[in-house]
Formats: structure tokens, sequence, C-alpha cells
């Protein structure tokens, strides 16, 4: 019986799992004064509504721009803050209150779980973050994860506005390929922490500065990491890291009384530059078509016939010759699924076997 | 020691057709791979050189050095012509299929002017003809006459005497006819509409026809009353009149074409994918009373199920203009 089509056994399709990884460099430059005069850049995108702002990686008005994170601030009903926030104060607390809500979610009561610096809920208290710096990744970027233990920020922590990268600040997720928490509402996290090497000469001790959720791509970052070690535990050595040009505007101060946007120029001015590793999970079905010696040596090609008669025989001995250039795969009802093309022409005759792995990545 | 060759593996990238994400977004299970074809489309076996002066190893050199294309995903634009198993390699012939133009009563003529068929889209346009002009049906009402595609299957080379049977494994008793559904549909020869089953997302629709399943459709040659072989007998040596495969007969396929409610209703496929007749007279159109007409031409491709060989036949769907 003549056939053109060969029927799958059970053995011949197998399904793998791979993850493949992209370094993604974001330099600081880019988010603060490439495309225009800082604050102003034509890749920085502000609302109206003024709950977050956006970074592109070239003027946003282009179509050619690709959306890379947005930066938002956020304080919590209990910070110290509340009360005396004078700009965008519910904006600030719903933001707080959202993103908690997303990516630690409710606890038994029904309350909003709070960031906390060592991820442990249950311990103590006094370690929440109340007042936060939020970096969302766009999924463009991400993927479908951040790969633990590649993040990297580095922050300007010199005390002169004009010149914030005298002095640097390297926050990392170190560590958390091996050591990440798993009780959020969002996936796994990590713990950033801060390092006390580079320019920074600071006197204060490094520690945790917030959290990295790497399946929501969004970091959040504890306000303290521009306070002094003497008020919450902070990891600059001084409170005088201003956030604006403003005679004193420090992170306090830019809390309180700046806009969301306001604040996500602070911090733009200050990023050095930002690192991780993307994660795609690349889901694949390797299908095995295995090609005997007796298959697929004739061809119905129009031009293999001439009256009928075989083109590439000689005689009835001779051995049938085909030549493969494309695999096609089929449903039960011979529809063309999917197609694969081999680079050049492959020669099939009955002294041949070969076994050609198609694979279909979802 | 020389490294083991390890040519016999290979690993390609596959990408999924139209048709194929079609059938992944419905997620109704009907995407499924169960089964593999080979094509060799870009392959010309004409190329195959058996006196190269330089010896066998030069005979598929051309063959060899043909440039591939990148995969198409239109489920219609590749995987055209397919490789073919069959477990014998002693065969030096292979069935074709080829276009009936020597039928009995006329009823298959194609139309010199298209080496087709002509399908009148509507009851006017089709009392317009010239009667003497061969290959053409009425697409409103096919039962206005008997013409009618017929597709003969075999050997066609006298080397082989035409009184032999063909050789079961290479009998095609399966077809796949593939027509544009926004023109027309399949009836058989008794005007009975014949079920489609799967319209493709390029609005091409796909009728299998088998021996088993439609008889009035797919018929043994030698086995029919009509088709031509019936007055064949022990002394007959010649091939009859009617037939038009010069070697062993294998099976025919008969269908006429119906035209839309579509097109039969609207001109808006005559204005945008159609043209003027601008000589509807030479092609036996009665232009006398300043009568204007529309065609789209076409093809209807029909795919042997088993043997794989395929056949494209044009065909002009011709609207007379109000």
């Amino acid at each position: 019986m003549a056939t053109v089509f060969k029927t799958f056994l059970n053995n011949d399709i197998k399904s793998t799992r791979t993850l493949l990884h992209e370094a993604i460099p974001l330099t600081g430059a880019l988010a603060s004064g490439t495309y225009g005069t800082f604050p102003n850049g034509g890749n920085i995108k502000n609302y109206a509504h003024g709950m977050f702002q956006s970074v592109y990686d070239y003027p946003y008005l282009s179509s050619s721009a690709n959306h890379i994170y947005d930066l938002t601030v956020g304080i919590s009903n209990d910070s110290a803050l509340s009360a005396s926030t004078t700009v965008q104060q519910a904006k600030k607390i719903n933001m707080y209150n959202q993103m908690a809500a997303v990516l630690m979610g409710y606890d038994s009561s029904g309350n909003v779980i709070k960031f906390d610096r060592d991820g442990d809920l249950a311990g103590t208290t006094t370690d929440k973050m109340d007042d936060a710096i939020f970096i969302n990744f766009a999924r463009l970027l991400q993927k479908d994860e951040i790969k633990k233990g590649s993040f990297s920020l580095k922050l300007g922590a010199h005390s002169v506005y004009s010149a914030p990268m005298e002095s640097l600040l390297t926050i990392t997720d170190a560590g958390a390929n091996t050591s990440y928490k798993v009780n959020s509402a969002a996936g796994e996290y990590g713990i950033l922490s801060c390092s006390l090497g580079g320019a920074y000469s600071g006197s204060a001790g490094s520690g945790s500065v917030g959290l990295v959720f790497y399946q929501a791509g969004i970091a959040v970052l504890s306000s303290s990491v521009f306070q002094g070690i003497g008020v919450e535990n902070g990891v600059l050595g001084s409170d005088a890291v201003y956030l604006s040009d403003g005679a004193s505007t420090t992170l306090t101060g830019a809390l309180t009384g700046t806009s969301i946007s306001g604040c996500a120029d602070a911090l733009r001015h200050r990023i050095y530059d930002m690192s991780f590793n993307n994660t795609t999970e690349l889901n694949s079905t390797i299908h095995f078509c295995r090609l005997n010696n007796t298959d697929f040596n004739y061809s119905a090609n129009p031009s293999y016939l001439s009256q009928s008669e075989i083109r590439v025989k000689n005689n009835q001995l001779d051995a049938p010759v085909s030549y493969m250039t494309t695999v096609g795969l089929y449903s039960a009802d011979n529809e063309l699924l999917a197609v694969a093309k081999v680079s050049e022409p492959l020669k099939k005759d009955p002294t041949n076997e070969m076994v050609v792995r198609v694979r279909l990545d979802y | 020691m020389a490294f083991l060759d390890n040519s016999g593996d290979i690993i390609l990238d596959a990408v999924l057709t139209d048709t194929g994400r079609y059938r992944l977004a419905k997620g109704d299970g009907s995407f499924k791979i169960v089964k593999f074809a080979l094509g060799d489309d870009e392959i010309n076996y004409a190329l195959y050189n058996k006196n190269h002066s330089s010896g066998s190893a030069y005979y598929d050199l051309e063959i060899l050095q043909t440039p591939v294309l990148e995969a198409f995903t239109n489920n219609t634009s590749t995987m055209n012509s397919k490789l073919l198993s069959i477990p014998r390699t002693n065969l030096l012939y292979l069935p074709i299929m080829k276009i009936n133009n020597q039928a009995i009563n006329n009823t298959s003529l194609t139309n010199a002017n298209n080496n087709g068929y002509i399908v009148c889209t509507t009851d006017t346009t089709f009392n317009s003809r010239n009667n003497a002009i061969d290959g053409v049906w009425n697409g409103q009402d096919p039962s206005a006459n008997t013409n009618h595609i017929r597709i003969d299957q075999g050997i066609d080379n006298t080397a082989l005497g035409w009184r032999f049977d063909l050789d079961q494994d290479l009998l095609e008793t399966q077809y796949i006819v593939e027509i544009d559904s926004r023109l027309g549909t399949i009836v058989d020869t008794y005007n009975t509409t014949q079920q489609v089953s799967f319209i493709d997302d390029d609005n091409i629709a796909s009728y299998y026809f088998s021996q088993a399943a439609s008889p009035t459709v797919v018929q043994s040659i030698k086995s029919s009353d009509t088709l031509g072989y019936q007055n064949v007998t022990a002394n007959t040596t010649t091939l009859p009149g009617g037939l038009t495969i010069a070697g062993p007969q294998g099976t025919a396929l008969l269908l006429k074409i119906q035209s839309t409610l579509e097109i039969i209703t609207s001109d808006y496929l005559f204005t945008t994918i159609g043209n003027t007749f601008s000589d509807a007279g030479t092609w036996g159109f009665d232009t006398s009373g300043g009568e204007t007409y529309s065609y789209i031409d076409t093809n209807v491709k029909i795919t042997g199920a088993t043997t794989g060989y395929s056949l494209s036949i044009p065909i002009r769907f011709v609207k007379q203009n109000a």
C-alpha cells in the first residue's frame, strides 16, 4: 500500500521544558537624560492620574519605543508619614495597599499584609516596610520571571544632589538562587540586601532593603534605603541624601510633599544602573520522525515522473531515490498543523534510515 | 580513530501553520499531531542527470544544490508534493492523475480557452452561452446539462499494457478535493451536493471522497459501465475511446461545481477578486445585445490521498452583468 503519511507511535512524541535566560542591563542614563533634559525626557511618560511614571527605551511617541519599567511609591496607612503627607496622600496609600494586596496578599483577618523586610511574616512586626518604592518591570523584559540571584540595582548615594554617583550603593538579591521566600500571594520573592562595597564608605551596616518578586517582576525598595541608620535601620549613613534639588528635600520630604511622579523623578536621578537575567520557560514537544529504509523513497512530485516513468531510475532494479526539503506535521483529518524545513535537500533511498527530530516550541 | 557519523539525527524547528494556530486557539482538542509527511516542493527531478559524464555520484549534484525556502505558514501553500512510501523498490512506473478530455458524449471535455472548465454562475449566464462550447455547465442548476470534471488515474505509459490491472498498492481509492468555499461547492454527476469535511481559515474547503463512501464520485474505470471500458472484450487491442490513461487504468473522479449563493446573488467577489470579461465572445458567450460578463479564475486542487499525486484544475466562474 502506497502512503504519504506515517503515524507517530507513543514513544515518538516527547515533551521537554527548558529555561532560557537573557541578561537585561538597564543603564541609569536611559532613565535620566538620554532623551531630553532631566527630569523631562521623551522616554519618560507621566500620566494625568499621576499614579506612576513609565520609562521607555526610546521616546514613547515613537512606534519603535519599548516599555521598560514603571516607578511609583506608596505609603502604608500605619506609616508615620501618612498623616503628614500633603501631596497625593490617598493615592500613595492606595498604591501601597494595591501593591501589598497583590504581592503579599491578605492575612486571616482580611487585612492586607505589609511588606516584610526579612520575609518572616510571623516574626517581629518592627521590620515592616511602611513606605516603599516600587519598580515594576515590563513583561517584555522580564518574560516569565526574573532569574533568582541575578538582580542588581546600583543607586547613587552621595549626599550632594548634583553629584549623586560619587558614591554608589549596590543592592542585590545575592544568594536568592538557593534561598528565597514562597509565602507571598505573587509567587517567589527574594530579599534585597545592600552591599558596602564599591564607592560607598558610609558607616551604616548592610541589611535588608527590600524585596524582589520574581514572577511578578517587581522590586520593592524600602524607603529606608535613603534614610539614616538611626531612623529605620537604613543603609545610608546619613539622612542627607537629597531626593530633589530643593534645599533639604530628603526622602521624608519627598514622600510627604512631592507627587508620585516627583518621587519617581528623584529616584531616576539616583539610578546608576540595573540589571537582571530574565527567564523564559520554553515547553517543547519533540516529534521523532523515524524514516525507515522502506519509507519515503518515492515522490509524488510532478517532476518525479515523465510519462509515469520514474526519472531517477534507469531500470526496475535501480533503487528509488527522493529528496526531502520539508517535514509536515498533520492532524488525524489530514490538516497541516506545523511545518519544518531542512537547510538543504536530504537524500532518501532504501539504503539509509534517519530520525528527524522536529521540535515545536510553546 | 575517526568520529562516528552522527548525521543521521537531524533537529528541525517547526512553525505552526495558520490552521495549526487556529486550532490551538480554539482549544477544543482539534490541535493534535498524529502523523507526519515529507515534502519536496522545491525539487525538480528533471535535474537528475542519469547521463552525467563524471559518473553516478554526480547524477543528483544539481538537485542537492537546490536552495530551500523558509517555511510557509499558509497550510495550503506548502507540502504540495509529498514523498511516498512503497515497500517495493522495483517500481519503474508510478500512476498519475490526468484530466480526461476525451470522454464519451463529450461530457468531460475541457474548455479550449483555459484547459479547464467554465462554471456559469447563474441561469442567465448559462443561457447566454454558445451551445457549442465545451467544458461548461450551469453553476446555479448543475442538472441543466451533463458536463462534468473527470480525472483518470493510472500509469500513463504504453510500456505497460492498458488492460493490465493496476497494482493494488498503487490504486487510488481516496481523493481530497480543495476549492474556494466562497465560490463553489462540489456536487456529483447526479447533482447531489457533497459533504464538506473542513473549511480552513483561507476559505479553502476540503472534501474527502473514497470509493467506498462516495461511489458516484470515485469509480473504478475498469468496473464501470459508463467510463469507456465497458465495451472492452477479450479481443480488444487498442485503447478504447474515452480513456486517457495509456497504461493500466485505476480509478476516475467525477464531479461538478455548484455556484454558491454568495456569487449567485452578489457581485461583490467578482469586483474584488474577479475581472471584467473583455473577450467573452471568443469564449462562447453572447455579446450581440451588448451583454457584458465578469469572471473569477480559480483552481480546484485534487490530491490522491494514497499516492499523494495532485493536480490543479483551472476553473473560471462567469457571470453576466446586470
